[in-house]
């Protein structure tokens, strides 16, 4: 093993650097731009800075020039953060090797945020495994993940204040963690950028609008800022520490503060979200049928679950005088909040099915995750998760169990012809226990099963001890003539869609294996077995029908699919 | 005093749209209605200037006196025959000179929704929405502008799409010449910004019809036509429209930070990537000037005339979300199942001749309909290089052909001015 050198200590796992805490609008109260330090992976890094994961090339597509990279050293020894040490928010601002080091860092920060809540390597959605980003990519108030392309890209533009400063959508930690998360997720869930629901459509705004808000909201530089302007008070009055009061502040105050200049590329998913009251029936009404208005239901119900957890860590912090609390301890109970929010978050991904995906099931599936990780809720987050969702018109999915969390399996299932070592990581073996179960699992005899991933996922059990899951994602498929649809599964067929015109259609599920490799959760969406999936296939083909999916040639990849795995292009170009 | 005959004269103007539509009367007398005037390029061997030119037959034809001007939106290839020049002798001059009682534009060329205007007065629709969608077109006009001049100053985008883009972008830009003389060459009784449903002054000035505007609506009568901007309400466009033109790598972000290249190469390592930039850039720029192009193909005034006993659809470039207000109108279906006479909308593209709408001119069965007759201007190879963009699409044209007498364009030679339609009403 290799060791730091002439010492017996391994190589430094952290390195520590410097990132702009929200964007360069967010000041602290002598005026300067608002840093946090945070903590990612040490590795080995070539100028870029380009590491194992992520390799940032600075090229400017609109200028056609590439800018000096950012060496941040080897790190074999104690990574140092030069860059920020001394310089002045002006030089930093302006210098494109801080912008390379606050893109690394952020990505890296995410990526390892995924990491430790799964418990193990999170691939990208794209093939290879270093993402590209590019920080100045173009001149255009835009960013987005290019799976095609492998990339990031981040636009800049002249703002409209009279200053006309340049504007870089890199510096915007929200903007960065949320476009990293949509590659994060892409490559958890591939199918989740397929044409679906509604609701689908609308998750991956929506979670990685959660994503990147709960990792603002777990730095405690930025909560102590927003909550009540005053960072350097280390008493707060308790009296502002209510729901509303939080939200105005926080939530409120952090949206206030997210430079407007921006709201052209990151939206405005925040604000309208708090601003949305909770107790209607939201996902019915016409306006929410658009999917990024969809995406806000989402991020308003994990917020609103986000304070109300918060609140409940708060009443465990007595008063020290007169109606004031502890500052610190506040502003850190926030934090955790936010951080161990975002773990439940990603986790439940995994409890999620591989394709048509909705608010319902992600829900069921924060449900469970959370159960099987606090047996007795003790802290009260399954409540307040399925308050806050139901607050905003969200049920858990019909088939989950009454209270809302999947269902276990029960039913017996042939492990005769598997082995369970290869079971645990093996796609092929995976697919001949799904063969073998056929029946046992509701599957349509029709079409093909493909066996996507065979992941572990790794996590500390209640009483301390590892626990090892294994999660499996296949998806079912079928390709048949319209009439064939009609005739032989009883789908209801657009009128007006030609009955000669071949469809293809996708079911699949999420197989959860316990840690003695028996079947514990199916999460699925059948193919055609059920009356349910007949209805939900065929209001698929209803919606892709009316947005003008089979307009195109037979076997052209429609411009739609084309268009919507490049996420954000055009900020939420119609898709 | 009955109208007998109808003429359409449409002229070769390559990519473009100029109709002179003739109303001849039972008294020998005729009345003048010119439909767009605009080009974007011109089929090889056409000589000398040839707006001027088709000016001057307009002159003629009409003996000086034009009744009307309807100008369907403001896109290159429809207005912008109406410049003019500092010595007076532009087409636009020309046109100005014969005198139009009434010019017929869209809501959205309503001056008192004008970006700039001081305290708008919401003449219609009674919302702000309006105003603003005003401004976004504005804005996306402006960006058109930026597109051009990033296009023209890349060295990096392929043959094919640097020619798109070109096309495009330059459909888009602002001919602030041709939109003051069509302001100004009537006195402002005489300047109808039309919406769905509004009555029109031209209906007295053409005795014996009777027309109704079926487009486009306001942005409060149907919402999806601001849409192509939805993404972010106005703020992209808004924002990308201040942007000053990039001057290329001399006006580098980082000038002190830039990497030095040997000869033209960049690194070895950072080629892949920036190959993958500039082909998505080329990529997004077209994704950018088509949605604003279908924003302001969508602010087309569509006309439907009854005159006599036939009916004539005069739909500038409407795509789809323009269309479906009208059509979401029972009674505007019941109408449009009779057409005699259709202008193709935006030059034969795949998006401006929905389905509802074709099924309703042609009725369910296949028959080819004798009576029913198309007229396209357009030219080959100047849009779009898949069978999906091209315009004219391959497939629609086919549909014309089988079910319509089509008269296009295409069919004459470039020297040949115009082709005539002479219809009996």
């Amino acid at each position: 093993m290799r060791n730091v050198l002439g010492t017996r200590h391994g190589l430094s796992a952290f390195r520590t650097l410097t990132i702009v805490a929200q964007d360069p609008s967010v000041r602290t109260a002598d005026g300067k731009v608002l840093l946090a330090k945070v903590s990612i992976p040490a590795e080995q890094l070539l100028p870029g800075p380009a590491g194992y994961r992520v390799s940032v090339v600075d090229y400017d597509a609109t200028r056609n020039a590439l800018y000096t990279p950012l060496d941040l050293g080897p790190g074999l020894e104690e990574p140092s953060d030069a860059i920020a040490a001394v310089r002045s928010d002006r030089a930093l601002m302006s210098d494109p090797r801080y912008h390379a080091q606050n893109v690394y860092a952020i990505v890296m920060r995410i990526l390892a945020r995924f990491e430790l809540a799964l418990g193990r390597r999170v691939p990208w959605g794209c093939a290879g495994h270093q993402l590209y980003i590019s920080p100045h990519a173009f001149c255009e108030p835009n960013a987005f993940y290019s799976r095609e392309d492998c990339s990031l890209f981040f636009g800049y533009f002249t703002s409209s204040q009279p200053s006309g400063e340049t504007v870089y959508s890199c510096l915007a930690h929200d903007v960065v963690a949320h476009e990293t998360t949509h590659a994060l997720l892409d490559g958890l869930r591939r199918g989740f950028l397929d044409r679906s629901s509604l609701d689908q459509a609308a998750f991956h705004e929506g979670f990685s609008d959660i994503v990147a808000l709960l990792s603002v909201l777990s730095l405690t530089e930025i909560v102590s800022t927003v909550l009540d302007g005053r960072p350097e008070d280390p008493l707060i009055r308790a009296d502002l520490l209510t729901k509303e009061k939080l939200k105005e502040s926080t939530l409120f105050g952090l949206a206030n503060q997210m430079g407007e200049e921006l709201s052209g590329v990151r939206g405005q998913a925040l604000r309208r979200s708090v601003e949305l009251p909770p107790g209607k029936r939201y996902a019915d009404k016409k306006e929410f049928q658009e999917e990024h208005r969809r995406g806000e239901l989402l991020v308003a119900a994990v917020l609103n679950s986000f304070l109300e957890i918060w609140l409940r860590r708060l009443e465990k912090i007595g008063t020290i005088s007169a109606g004031k609390k502890d500052r610190g301890l506040v502003v850190e109970e926030g934090a955790r909040a936010a951080d161990h929010l975002l773990t439940i978050v990603i986790r439940a991904i995994d409890y999620c099915p591989p394709v048509d995906l909705s608010f319902s099931d992600f829900l069921s599936a924060l449900l469970t995750i959370d159960r099987e990780v606090v047996p007795d809720d003790r802290y009260g987050y399954r409540e307040a998760l399925l308050k806050s969702f139901r607050d905003y018109g969200v049920e858990p999915a019909p088939d989950a169990d009454t209270d809302g969390t999947w269902k276990r399996w029960e039913r017996e299932m042939i492990y005769s012809r598997t082995h369970f070592e290869s079971m645990l990581r093996d796609e092929e073996e995976m697919f001949r226990f799904i063969w073998e179960n056929r029946t046992n699992l509701d599957l349509s005899e029709h079409g093909h099963i493909e066996v996507r991933s065979v992941r572990p996922s790794m996590r500390i059990a209640p009483d301390g001890f590892i626990l090892r899951e294994t999660v499996a994602e296949y998806v079912h498929s079928v390709t048949a003539s319209a009439e064939e649809l009609r005739d032989d599964f009883g789908i209801a067929v657009p009128e007006g869609l030609p009955l000669w015109r071949n469809i293809k259609l996708a079911g699949g599920g999420t197989l959860i294996f316990d840690e003695y490799g028996q079947l514990k959760y199916k999460v699925a969406k059948g193919l055609v077995e059920s009356e349910a999936d007949k209805t939900r296939q065929g209001a698929k083909l209803k919606q892709l029908f009316e947005l003008g999916f089979f307009d195109g040639p037979v076997g052209d990849l429609p411009l739609l699919a084309q268009l919507h795995s490049r996420i954000g292009q055009l900020r939420r170009l119609k898709s | 005093m009955k109208p007998t005959q109808v003429r359409i004269r449409a002229y070769q103007v390559g990519f473009g749209d100029c109709f002179l539509l003739t109303v001849f009367y039972d008294d020998e007398s005729a009345r003048h209605v010119l439909v767009d005037f605009g080009s974007t390029g011109f089929p090889p061997g056409v000589k000398g200037n040839r707006l001027a030119a088709i000016a001057r037959d307009i002159r003629d034809t009409t003996g000086g006196k034009l009744t009307a001007v309807v100008a369907t939106h403001r896109h290159k290839d429809h207005i912008s025959g109406f410049a003019t020049n500092k010595s007076k002798t532009g087409a636009g001059d020309i046109i100005a000179a014969l005198k139009p009682e009434l010019v017929i534009q869209p809501w959205t060329e309503d001056p008192a929704l004008a970006p700039k205007a001081t305290g708008p007065k919401v003449a219609k629709g009674g919302a702000n929405l309006q105003a603003l969608h005003v401004q976004s077109l504005d804005a996306m006009q402006t960006v058109a502008e930026r597109i051009l001049a990033e296009t023209k100053a890349s060295r990096s985008l392929v043959r094919e799409t640097r020619a798109e883009l070109t096309a495009v972008a330059e459909v888009n830009v602002k001919n602030q010449s041709a939109v003051d003389n069509l302001r100004d060459m009537v006195p402002k009784s005489g300047r109808e910004y039309l919406f769905f449903g509004e009555p029109t002054q031209l209906q007295d000035l053409l005795p014996g019809s009777k027309i109704e505007v079926l487009g486009p609506p306001t942005v409060d009568q149907h919402a999806a036509v601001a849409k192509e901007k939805d993404w972010d309400p106005d703020e992209y466009w808004l924002r990308f429209s201040e942007q000053t033109t990039p001057t290329g790598e001399d006006g580098a972000l980082f000038p002190g930070h830039v990497v030095g290249r040997k000869q033209y190469r960049f690194p070895i390592d950072s080629r892949w990537l920036i190959y993958r930039a500039k082909r998505l850039r080329g990529e997004q720029m077209q994704a950018i000037v088509t949605n604003l192009d279908n924003a302001l193909n969508n602010t087309s005034v569509i006309l439907y005339l009854r005159i006599g006993k036939k009916a004539f659809l005069f739909p500038g470039d409407a795509q789809g979300e323009n269309w479906e207000y009208a059509l979401s109108k029972p009674n505007i279906r019941t109408m449009l199942k009779k057409v005699d006479v259709y202008k193709v909308g935006h030059h034969g593209s795949r998006n401006a001749t929905p389905k509802t709408l074709w099924g309703l001119m042609t009725g369910s069965d296949n028959s080819k309909k004798a009576e029913f007759t198309t007229v396209m201007s357009t030219m080959e190879g100047k849009y779009g290089d898949t069978e999906e963009t091209a315009v004219p699409r391959g497939t629609l044209v086919t549909a014309l052909k089988k079910k319509s007498t089509l008269h296009t364009t295409q069919d004459i030679h470039a020297e040949d001015l115009y082709f005539d339609l002479t219809i009996d009403v």
